[in-house]
């Protein structure tokens, strides 16, 4: 039987509406010039998600998040499962990229100042989206349920204890109770495989409808003078410079993955005393390193509040950068612009700090 | 063009395929763990000091001497590694195999960008300039 394929686009086209999508991606152009580089990373974050998803789900059809069987269970995926160590071994890695990437993503869109009106809103939702992926990081690590895990899953559930009124309800909701338990591990699986997906998936959509709707930004630069930027078409000359990137990352991703495949360590034992040496996932180490600076008592409160507020104030600022940063061409945009470069350097000090 | 692509298509998913297949049984073992023995003997493989990140040989005959070795509990952590020259073979020819695919990828891509960019410049789906001016699916879908 022959398929007539221009009665078939007819029939999907009418049921779909899909002229309407193909014109606006034919009429979406993408502005050409000394910084268009940093557009790519925001689709690659998209190309690690999906990486992320495909391999979870892998992961998923045999995971099983007790205590009894959550560590022989990822070890049965890496031992008796064809490419069951390079599934997680991919998951993990691309964990790390994906991060890794939208915090490059976000320190390009600052240092352009890409956040200025109208593209206030894409910020946040950014910044929302950094949040949920370390979340996603964060109550990952803890799945293995081995001893380093675990501790560093107490380290980090403890932290919101410094909050006032709040803190003690927060830390008893992440764990489940008083401490890290059996119940803290069906919690993190649920919040990383149901809740947070569906998190990730919403505030992704108002983030592309924003991008959008409001198109690429220009340099500051040239909108202050009122320069004509040239332009792209989105399809196909974009998207297939993207897939050049992306075919790279896949490579880098796959090569890193099969050399530096992630081990599983001994199940933790709840009644065993934390091991030496316990420390986040790198994201988290300035912020961990941070912590541990401050001293135990500062006068009336402790150490550990004034450093968790300190990091509120900072992440709260952040997010509503665009609207501290109301004038970007300005004296208070320069020092913004420094701000940030002194707290990139901060963080990669810091990190370095807490490793050694 | 389009006959080209699509032989490129043909010729190019059973290379990217094959070499994947290849790498799913490194040691010629079968993929999938058929029997109860063989399970057994696959948790019992998880007691051994340093584990390999492959399907585990078939186990002797006796299975309750399997089984009791299962209740073992792990004492060493299971870390991924390569045994063996046929593995690491297997895998440099993975690496070489994987980056020269990038590679001629890359190399139609930049063709498929130049030949897009040289359409663009040309103006040759404006609207008020092109013959196609009433499909507007062309630029996306092709005549």
């Amino acid at each position: 039987m022959k398929i007539d394929m221009k009665k078939l686009a007819a029939w999907f086209d009418d049921r779909l509406a899909l002229t309407p999508i193909f014109k606006y991606m034919t009429k979406k152009e993408v502005p050409q010039h000394e910084h268009s580089f940093w557009y790519y990373t925001g689709s690659s974050i998209l190309l690690f998600l999906f990486i992320q998803i495909v391999t979870g789900i892998m992961l998923a059809l045999y995971y099983q998040p007790t205590l009894e069987g959550a560590t022989d269970s990822i070890g049965r995926i890496m031992t008796e499962l064809p490419l069951g160590w390079l599934i997680r071994s991919v998951h993990s890695w691309s964990s790390t990229f994906m991060i890794a990437f939208v915090m490059i993503h976000l320190l390009a869109i600052w240092f352009t100042k890409s956040y200025r009106k109208p593209r206030e809103a894409t910020w946040m939702t950014g910044m929302m989206l950094l949040v949920v992926s370390m979340v996603f990081g964060f109550t990952g690590y803890l799945l293995p349920w081995d001893d380093l895990s675990l501790s560093a899953t107490k380290v980090g559930t403890n932290i919101p204890m410094a909050i006032p009124v709040v803190g003690k309800w927060v830390t008893q909701f992440l764990r489940g109770g008083g401490d890290v338990t059996g119940d803290t591990l069906t919690r993190f699986y649920l919040f990383h495989v149901c809740i947070l997906p569906l998190v990730i998936f919403a505030i992704l959509a108002v983030h592309i409808l924003l991008v959008q709707k409001e198109g690429m930004s220009v340099p500051l630069k040239d909108e202050i003078a009122k320069k004509k930027v040239p332009a792209l078409p989105f399809w196909p000359n974009f998207i297939l410079r993207e897939v050049v990137i992306w075919l790279v990352l896949l490579g880098v991703l796959l090569t890193i993955s099969l050399a530096f495949a992630p081990s599983l360590e001994l199940t933790a034992d709840l009644m065993a005393p934390a091991p030496e040496g316990v420390k986040p996932e790198w994201y988290f180490l300035f912020l961990f390193q941070t912590l541990k600076i401050f001293p135990a008592n500062m006068g009336p409160v402790t150490g550990e509040f004034v450093a968790v507020v300190l990091i509120l104030i900072a992440v709260v600022a952040i997010f509503f950068l665009p609207f501290i940063d109301n004038k970007p061409e300005g004296k208070k945009g320069k020092l913004i612009q420094y701000l940030g470069v002194a707290g990139l350097i901060y963080a990669i000090v810091f990190s370095i700090w807490s490793l050694l | 063009m389009r006959k080209i692509r699509v032989l490129y298509l043909l010729v190019m998913v059973p290379v990217v395929l094959a070499p994947l297949a290849a790498v799913a049984q490194p040691s010629g073992v079968p993929p999938t763990v058929k029997d109860k023995a063989q399970i057994e003997a696959a948790v019992a493989a998880q007691a051994a000091p340093t584990q390999q990140a492959k399907p585990a040989p078939a186990p002797p005959a006796a299975k309750k001497p399997a089984a009791k070795k299962a209740e073992v509990k792990r004492t060493e952590p299971i870390v991924p590694a390569y045994s063996g020259i046929r593995e690491k073979m297997a895998v440099i020819v993975f690496y070489v195999w994987l980056w020269f695919s990038i590679a001629v990828l890359i190399y139609f891509l930049r063709l498929w960008i130049k030949e897009a960019d040289r359409v663009y410049k040309a103006k040759y789906y404006e609207p008020e300039e092109s013959p196609r001016k009433d499909n507007p699916m062309a630029p996306v879908l092709g005549d």
